[in-house]
Order: structure tokens, then C-alpha cells, then sequence
């Protein structure tokens, strides 16, 4: 008998009924000598116990980077991840971007026009000439 | 060096961010109505597009809250409250019901599928359950997991029949709760601008972020479910 992949019934649609950030870790990079980590030292020591707590739900790791500017980077539940350079911010700036960070879909960015996306079949249907408001000649 | 299982994340998401049950908003939107029918037309209408963060009724992990809070509570205490929570709308009058939208209502409610024009901002919005919508624009003092409930619509329909309003749909005939996903942004736009005369290009940078919402229930009450609401038949 051959080997046969499991049909899928639904698709995963986040939020209709349970809803799962899509960042599931922050990395924090910062370096012990460099200047340009001034910031992202400050926000590690002071902020980051208080961000952590406020989001359980995020694996959050800070470690070291030597010689590089301060980076934070985001890994999403798509598998995709995200990078933000912090280098010379303030650490309000730091937690502004982590708040991105967290908030984002993960998604790759583009333009979209239309607002709506949806997996459903039309309500309606798709009109017919054939069916229904018949017009005799 | 945090590290935590996804079992826990599944498990902080819904204690963080439901904080009120479904069954103390029901007492409220009843109490409303009750209250409004008693007292006739002390103010005006609110036609603004209120934000209610509730839970979803139908979600799985809502059972512990709703049974915490289910004791009978019509009007919620201000200390219970946060700064997030909106006030209920006030109703200046019960649900005027005709007897001919009541006679056909179950025609709508019954056939499935539903779809419903919801307006934001006056901008139409044609939404089923389960859609995801990318906002236009940010919408502020939002989080990801915060549920709005829509209560502008043009029009309720289903495949053969539709509810239109003039313009609008009383609120209180359907229930249409969408969920905060999360924040998009869109690659970065480079305008290039100049002046006449003047070999210099200035290049605009702009990169707008947009909320995402999914929609969650797109439900439209039936005939029964108004009447014990408080509708009135007239």
C-alpha cells in the first residue's frame, strides 16, 4: 500500500478561533565595548525584564555579538525571521522596536490594493445569465 | 536567557488577553436595553464605531473566564474595568421590529453562509467569517489579540437574501467580531521630487504600516434571539 499524506480538512486561518502571535522569539545582540551599544546595554539592564514579562508568550535571548552593532531579530512562526539594527538608538527607541518586532506578521512586505483576502467561496455565487431575472426578447 | 514552551504560550495567551467574559457582555448589551426601554430618549444615539474587546463566545479556551464571571453582574463595576474597555452603547429605544422583517429574518438566518458590509471609516467592507483584512491605515491603541466588534453595516445578506439598511443596519441585529492579527508594513516607497531649473532630486522616503484583522464571526441573530433581547414588535 502506498504512502499517503494526510489530506488537510481546514486551513489554518490565526485569530478565528485562537489567537497565536506570529513572533515566537527576539534575539537581542549587543556588545560588551562598542559604543553604538550604549543604548541597547541600558535597554537590556532596564527594560528588557519588564518587556519579557509583559509578553510570556515570546522566547526571548540575549546574547552577546562582539565587534558588530547592536541587532534584534525576530523569528516568526512562518519560519521567516526579521532584523532590526539598533545601533546608537536610545533604549525607548530599543523597546519601539521590539513592539515592531512583536507585532509583525512575519510575512515578506508588499503592496497590496485590495483590503480583503479570503479563503471562502463567494456568498453569492458567480453570476449566471442563464438563471434567475430571465428577459424574453 | 528566557526560554519558554509553546504549551506555555498557549496557555498565557487567552488568561492576558480575555479578561471579560461573554456572558457579563450579554448582561450589559440586555441591561441596555431594558434600561433604555424604561427611560425614553434621554440623549442621542451614539453613531460612532465602538470597540469592544470580549471574547470570542465560541473560543475553546474561554470556558474558565466565562464561568468565573458568570455570576449576574448587569452592570459592570468600575474596578473590574480596564482603561481599554469601552463604554457600552446606550440605546435611547428598544429594537424596532416590523412585523413584516420579522416574518422574513428567518429566511436570512437560516441560509448559512453569511456575508455583511461593514463600514469603517465610511469606507465599505464586504466580510465573511474567517477573512483577513489589511487595514488602509494604523489603527491606534490597538494590540495584537484585542477583538473589535464592527457594528456599522450597510448590508446583511446570505446567497438568496439580503438585509439593507438605510443607511445603516441597526446594530443590534448582528454581531460581527473581528480579531487584531498584528501590524504589516509595506516595502519602502522612494519619490523622487524636483524643482524646475534646479538639477537636484529630492527622494521621499515613506513606509506606512497597516493593522491586520481576521474576522471572526459574522453572525446575524435570529428572530427569537431579538425578541429576547428586548426587541419590539411594531
Amino acid at each position: 500500500m502506498p504512502v499517503q499524506g494526510i489530506r488537510t480538512v481546514t486551513t489554518a486561518r490565526n485569530g478565528v478561533g485562537a489567537f497565536i502571535l506570529q513572533c515566537k522569539q527576539l534575539d537581542f545582540h549587543y556588545c560588551d565595548w562598542a559604543g553604538s551599544s550604549r543604548g541597547m546595554v541600558s535597554f537590556l539592564k532596564h527594560h528588557l525584564p519588564s518587556f519579557a514579562k509583559a509578553n510570556p508568550q515570546i522566547e526571548i535571548r540575549v546574547s552577546p555579538r562582539p565587534h558588530k552593532h547592536p541587532v534584534i531579530k525576530g523569528h516568526y512562526i512562518n519560519g521567516r525571521e526579521k532584523a532590526i539594527c539598533v545601533r546608537n538608538l536610545e533604549p525607548e527607541q530599543i523597546f519601539n522596536k521590539a513592539n515592531l518586532l512583536k507585532a509583525a506578521s512575519g510575512e515578506k512586505t508588499k503592496r497590496t490594493k485590495k483590503p480583503i483576502t479570503s479563503l471562502n467561496e463567494s456568498v453569492r455565487g458567480i453570476w449566471d445569465p442563464f438563471h434567475g431575472g430571465l428577459k424574453s426578447v | 536567557m528566557f526560554s519558554r514552551t509553546a504549551l506555555a504560550r498557549a496557555f498565557a495567551i487567552p488568561t492576558m488577553e480575555q479578561p471579560c467574559a461573554a456572558a457579563a457582555r450579554f448582561s450589559v448589551a440586555r441591561a441596555c436595553l431594558h434600561s433604555s426601554a424604561a427611560s425614553p430618549a434621554p440623549a442621542p444615539a451614539p453613531t460612532t464605531q465602538t470597540q469592544t474587546q470580549t471574547t470570542h463566545p465560541e473560543s475553546p479556551l474561554s470556558a474558565t473566564p466565562r464561568a468565573q464571571t458568570s455570576t449576574p453582574a448587569p452592570t459592570p463595576s468600575s474596578s473590574t474595568i480596564d482603561f481599554k474597555k469601552p463604554v457600552a452603547p446606550t440605546f435611547t429605544a428598544p429594537l424596532q421590529l416590523t412585523p413584516t422583517l420579522l416574518a422574513q429574518l428567518p429566511q436570512l438566518t437560516t441560509q448559512q453562509p453569511h456575508y455583511i458590509i461593514s463600514h469603517l471609516h465610511d469606507r465599505p467592507y464586504l466580510l465573511t467569517q474567517g477573512d483577513s483584512i489589511r487595514l488602509p491605515f494604523l489603527m491606534p491603541k490597538v494590540k495584537p489579540g484585542d477583538i473589535l466588534r464592527f457594528n456599522r453595516a450597510s448590508v446583511l445578506g446570505s446567497r438568496d437574501f439580503s438585509l439593507k439598511g438605510a443607511p445603516y443596519v441597526d446594530e443590534r441585529l448582528y454581531e460581527c467580531r473581528v480579531r487584531v492579527v498584528g501590524v504589516d508594513s509595506e516595502p519602502l516607497r522612494v519619490k523622487e521630487k524636483t524643482k524646475r531649473r534646479r538639477r537636484h532630486v529630492q527622494m521621499i522616503r515613506s513606509k506606512h504600516k497597516y493593522t491586520l484583522l481576521r474576522v471572526m464571526d459574522v453572525k446575524i441573530k435570529t428572530a427569537e434571539e431579538l425578541l429576547r433581547e428586548g426587541a419590539v414588535v411594531a
